[in-house]
């Protein structure tokens, strides 16, 4: 009995996501139209095939999926905590500079890139949760402090060690890191033949050490007494307390770990071997891409694997629609479905309503309980 | 001298969106919105009314009657920023959304319209508005006294307009029927709803004049910053929502938090020239730690504030009848 | 011919799930007042509501001097002349009483508010009615009486000719109960008209002259209160014999296992201590009752008691052990169940499975977890034994999830975890709150089992009747002050209402004598 209750809430939660996406791309086709409606029809094509359309479009696919997964990963880690992680992008930041920094400067591999990674996305992640257990002060704005503060410390460090630059490998540039195939081939991921059979550099073990991540997550949070203390937290932080559960301990751990989640998305972006940081003036945008991600999957961590592929597909689109159309249309689309995700538990009670009703009930209540935010399974 | 007189007229000039856009946000938060999507509502605003900047340059209106058409500017800045704050005000109060969520959905998709909007009207890869000279009072030499320096060297319709607003949102907040039902909305929906105040109708007014603000602080960032308008505030609005919080939503001593946080951006700004600030020397690209500046000086007034800040009660909750 | 004032026919009011007024009828005569009984959730706030134009029934009309009419909205209610005093206030904390007056029909000269006028007629009203108020304190500084008046003068500011209280009494001590009733009388002999809702029998034996019964969300009778009697009033309330005794053991306290010194506890809310320098005992085998209003220190003292808060001064020692500084979970290891005062607040975690809830306090324990991981057999297993012992019912067992459960059953749930961890001392406070008779009765037997097995029970209550029939001694608390200590048997309810008022109290040096008695 108990597992068909699960399917079925993890049916409505998947089609309600999938109603998000229709209205997205719907909402995607008809600026299209509007700006230009001789190419509507070639750009909706891109959007939907494109990513299909050669192994290397796919390899591109996969590799940004990487990331996507571990900053929706990481948003959702902290929606079960009742925390939003609105700070992803600055935790990636810090993380890709860690990761570049121990492999061009300190000629480190990969692995311990990534964990260096880890634990400066980790760090950046503490602040806020540190900030918000101890006084109380509202994540989403320290958060937000953080990304800008992130953005230019990276910069300023990086542009102070000119070992780190690529014109101190002979090219010209010098707002940007090293390549890494110039100055330390062991920080880049393993491409494990995978290059070869997409005939693409962008290919690499990536996506499959994202999925493995996932599905620690999901037994982290699922399986494990620390999980169970943190779902405590985030639906009940009273309840929690009187059941003399450390939460500021939970605030703080939740936040690092989602903070470490996103640091180790920069690292694997970064060391893939084929983008180098460039001293940026405005904000990543995969960090923020980890809010629609995480919320299209409803926090599932196994359901953040698909959501992340679809997004990346979409964005692999949006590259192949241009010059005809800006690529910032996918963002458009991605503000579409987290706009729809703002009442997703709306949504549910009606599609379960369409369904028969038989959760009706449940969902009502989780309407009403604004704690609940990203907790439907 | 000059140079002070510099500073304090650019720290004016700062402290003009960021008083406009907070004292948006207390609108909101006073009726029980959460309005994290200011940023977006300022970018939206800035876009529509540098749009209509330029066209009227183009078109070689604006020049005759400049500021006129800057009032014109503001105007239309406010009304799309009122537009574009519905779509968080229908999610949050008609639909009950999570605020936090439906902003930041507001926020992703502010930016993302203004380049492929501005993309489809400039031509491909020109991203960037740029805003003709006459939209600045001019006619004040450099040789006049200190304070014609801080308040007119510079300036911008923007600056009397936003002190208007705020002595308008005083007497509206706190010597009106409006004001007082809309702070019993914040507070207690519920008592409010049994006394036959309409709840959502008072929430609508209150995140649409939280639009409207913001729409004109979106103009008055991009008149500030300078260089036209490149589809960012550059986390404006966030800041605008420390300024708030450190307000303790009251306009007044917004007013003071505003200018206080604009002081620290324009001693960035103005580093190199001013001599009882380190240089850095030896350090490359410094530029960038004044830039972080405003950003490290919010987080710590933060910590300090959040002990003795007082939200309003109901903010962030979704009115619901059937809960008492 | 009757006169009445306003007639509530065939009103039906479906909430998802459940049919809170299934074709009730309410006929309201002028000038007279009018009782409405019934036990919680059987529909009695709902009517109301209805009526006050807060929801919409799905049926039935509502007829105002015998002509039809539509209350949308408080608005229409107000036009009708209807007021309204809630259970739980509708006040601003920030605004001021005059504020809190005037919302909604608010004076305006020239676009701006114009309080002169108003200030008069408050003030006046206040006179005449003996309603003493401060027109310019913020709610959140006045007193719970002071705040009930401002609810009146709401009413009476808007001239409303039809009055509805909604559990008036709750949070008054029985002097002010008797100066609320005297008001209720000179409205009416004003010939305004009072509808007054109450589960309390006493009360409507006092005041009212009709009343009508609701039971389960069903009109069960209207009666005149002359012509009854308590005891089938209650029949008609509950649907069967209600026994008002407690069957106790033999009382044999053993040795002291909660020993409270000194005790001070700073407010959330004020400057001042919540609790004031609180010393008390009790003893394995016996029920403690902390008697007094809502509001006097209750809830500071047990959450400094259990470690929700810390204490700024004093001891409080558990079976021998100092626990002052101990965190909540070495509490709970010590022997200390807690039934906490909000079930949604603190007892439960809704969104999580009755299995999950059940064990809360206890999944850290090695026999429900391997290596870090939850035993999910071994949770499973306990919370079976649990729901079939302490008869816990729920549509899917330890599946179920807590929101979906009613609120004895998620009562009941609670009440199973803490006694099952064999406590050495059991804290409960308000453990019946908003629950039907039946799920009363239950709660009173599980704590009277425990007592009688030699277990040391704490149960602050505001009831005087759960206090008058449960306790073994009672101590009653005013002001964050304990002013008095008590033998159920040898005191009367007015005498504990004169200290929970204030009015009198003891000597501190005498107060713990009984105990050594």
């Amino acid at each position: 009995m108990k597992k068909s209750v699960l399917k079925s809430e993890g049916a409505i939660s998947f089609m309600s996501s999938l109603i998000s996406i229709f209205c997205g791309l719907l909402v995607g086709y008809i600026l299209l139209w509007v700006f230009n409606p001789k190419y509507a029809n070639y750009g909706l094509g891109c959007l939907v095939t494109a990513g299909f359309s050669s192994p290397a479009k796919l390899a591109k696919v996969l590799y940004q999926a990487a990331p996507l997964i571990l900053t929706g990963l990481s948003v959702g880690f902290a929606f079960k905590t009742g925390l939003f992680n609105i700070g992803a992008s600055g935790q990636y930041t810090v993380g890709a500079f860690c990761a570049l920094i121990c492999g061009i400067v300190f000629k480190l591999p990969w692995w311990v890139c990534l964990l260096a990674a880890m634990a400066g996305g980790a760090v950046w992640g503490f602040f806020p949760g540190f900030f918000k257990a101890m006084f109380n002060v509202n994540e989403v704005i320290t958060s937000i402090m953080f990304n800008w503060i992130g953005m230019f410390a990276v910069n300023v460090v990086f542009a102070n060690i000119p070992s780190a630059l690529d014109n101190f490998y002979g090219a010209s540039n010098a707002d940007r890191t090293a390549g890494l195939d110039a100055a330390n081939p062991g920080a880049i991921i393993p491409r494990a033949g995978l290059d070869r059979l997409f005939g693409s550099t962008y290919m690499n073990i990536s996506i499959f050490l994202a999925a493995v991540i996932a599905v620690i997550i999901y037994i982290v949070i699922k399986k494990t007494v620390f999980g169970y203390e943190l779902r405590a937290c985030g639906s009940n932080r009273d309840a929690s307390l009187y059941a003399g559960i450390n939460a500021k301990r939970s605030i703080i751990l939740s936040m690092a770990i989602a903070g470490a989640l996103s640091g180790i998305g920069g690292a694997i972006y970064y060391l893939a071997g084929t983008g180098k940081y460039t001293l940026e003036k405005s904000l990543l945008a995969m960090g923020f891409n980890g809010i629609p991600v995480a919320l299209l999957a409803s926090s599932n961590p196994i359901g953040t694997i698909f959501s992340a592929l679809f997004i990346s597909y979409i964005q692999v689109g949006g590259d192949a629609m241009q010059p005809e159309f800006a690529v910032e249309t996918i963002d458009i689309i991605l503000a579409v479905i987290i706009y729809m995700s703002a009442f997703s538990l709306l949504m549910k009670s009606v599609v379960s309503k369409l369904i028969g009703g038989r959760f009706r009930r449940k969902t009502r209540g989780a309407v009403l309980d604004k704690e609940q935010e990203g907790e439907a399974q | 001298m000059n140079i002070i007189a510099d500073v304090l007229g650019s720290t004016i000039i700062f402290a003009v969106p960021l008083l406009l856009v907070a004292l948006g946000g207390m609108f909101s938060e006073r009726s029980g919105i959460v309005n994290i999507a200011l940023e977006g509502i300022m970018i939206i605003g800035a876009l529509v009314s540098c749009l209509f900047l330029k066209t009227a340059n183009e078109a070689g209106r604006g020049a005759s009657s400049p500021q006129l058409t800057v009032l014109l500017a503001i105007l239309i800045a406010a009304a799309s920023g009122m537009i574009f704050s519905l779509l968080l005000a229908f999610a949050s109060i008609k639909l009950k959304a999570d605020q936090t969520i439906g902003g930041t959905a507001l926020n992703t998709l502010a930016p993302a319209f203004a380049i492929v909007l501005t993309w489809a009207v400039q031509g491909q890869g020109q991203t960037n508005i740029m805003l003709p000279t006459w939209v600045r009072i001019s006619g004040i030499s450099a040789e006049s006294g200190f304070f014609a320096r801080v308040f007119l060297k510079n300036s911008y319709l923007t600056t009397p307009v936003a002190a208007l607003l705020l002595i308008v949102s005083i007497i509206l907040l706190y010597k009106t029927r409006f004001g007082l039902r809309l702070r019993a909305c914040g507070e207690h929906p519920h008592a409010a709803d049994s006394v036959g105040v309409n709840v959502a109708r008072m929430r609508y007014a209150g995140v649409m004049i939280s639009g409207f603000l913001g729409g004109i602080g979106g103009l008055a960032f991009t008149l500030a910053a300078g260089s036209g308008f490149s589809s960012t505030v550059a986390g404006y609005g966030f800041l605008a929502l420390a300024v708030m919080i450190f307000g303790n939503w009251k306009p007044l001593n917004i007013l003071g938090a505003s200018l206080f946080f604009a002081l620290f951006k324009v001693v960035g700004n103005y580093a190199s020239s001013l001599p009882f600030l380190p240089d850095f020397t030896g350090v490359k690209s410094s530029t960038y730690i004044y830039q972080m500046l405003p950003y490290i000086v919010t987080m710590i007034i933060l910590i300090f504030t959040s002990k003795k800040s007082r939200a309003p009660k109901a903010e962030g909750i979704p009115y619901d009848k059937g809960q008492r | 011919m009757d006169d009445y004032v306003i007639e509530m026919l065939g009103i039906t009011k479906v909430f998802p799930g459940i049919v809170a007024n299934d074709g009730i009828d309410l006929r309201l005569r002028r000038g007279e007042v009018h009782a409405l009984l019934g036990e919680n959730g059987a529909g009695k706030s709902t009517l109301m509501s209805v009526l006050f134009g807060l929801y919409q029934p799905e049926a039935g009309i509502i007829k105002k001097n015998g002509k039809v009419v539509q209350i949308k909205n408080p608005n229409d209610a107000t036009a009708l002349n209807i007021g309204m005093v809630h259970q739980h206030f509708k006040l601003v904390d920030v605004f001021t009483v005059l504020d809190n007056i005037i919302l909604g029909v608010e004076p305006v000269r020239n676009g701006f508010l114009y309080k002169k006028e108003a200030r008069r007629k408050v003030l006046e009203l206040s006179e005449k009615y003996g309603l003493r108020v401060d027109p310019d304190a913020k709610i959140e500084d006045i007193s719970v009486g002071m705040q009930q008046r401002v609810e009146i003068l709401k009413m009476l500011y808007r001239e409303n000719e039809i009055l509805i209280f909604d559990e008036p009494t709750a949070v008054l001590t029985p002097q002010e109960i008797k100066e609320l009733m005297a008001t209720m009388r000179s409205f009416t002999a004003e010939g305004k008209s009072i509808l007054f809702i109450t589960h309390k029998l006493a009360e409507i034996m006092e005041v009212a002259d009709r009343c009508t019964v609701l039971r389960k969300g069903k009109h069960v009778g209207t009666v005149n209160v002359k012509e009854t009697t308590k005891e089938e009033l209650s029949r008609m309330m509950v649907g069967r014999e209600v026994s008002f005794t407690v069957e106790k053991g033999r009382f044999r306290p053993g040795g002291v296992e909660l020993d409270v010194r000194h005790l001070t506890v700073p407010s959330k809310l004020h400057k001042n201590n919540a609790v004031k320098d609180v010393s008390f005992q009790v003893r394995a085998g016996e029920i403690v009752c902390i008697a007094g209003i809502d509001g006097n220190g209750q809830t500071e003292l047990t959450h400094a008691l259990t470690g929700l808060d810390s204490q700024s001064q004093g001891t409080i020692t558990l079976g021998g052990v100092d626990i002052s500084k101990a965190r909540i979970r070495e509490r709970s290891r010590l022997g200390m169940s807690h039934i906490p005062e909000d079930r949604h607040k603190h007892g439960l975690v809704l969104s999580f499975t009755l299995m999950e809830n059940l064990v809360l306090q206890r999944y850290w324990e090695p026999q429900f977890q391997n290596n870090g991981f939850i035993n999910k057999n071994a949770v499973r297993a306990y919370s079976d034994k649990l729901i079939r012992q302490y008869d816990i019912r729920s549509g899917q067992g330890s599946d179920t999830i807590a929101r979906s459960m009613s609120g004895g059953n998620q009562q009941k749930a609670i009440v199973a975890r803490e006694i099952d961890k064999n406590p050495r001392l059991l804290v409960a406070i308000q453990p019946t709150r908003g629950l039907d008779v039946g799920a009363i009765e239950y709660i009173h037997k599980q704590l009277v089992a425990q007592r009688d097995a030699g277990r040391a029970v704490l149960l602050v209550s505001f009831e005087l009747d759960e206090v008058m029939s449960l306790a073994d001694r009672i101590l009653v608390m005013y002001n964050g002050e304990i002013v008095g200590e008590f033998d159920p048997r040898k005191v009367t309810v007015e005498e504990l209402g004169l200290y929970m008022a204030g009015a009198k109290r003891m000597d501190i040096r005498n107060i713990g004598k009984e105990n050594k008695a």
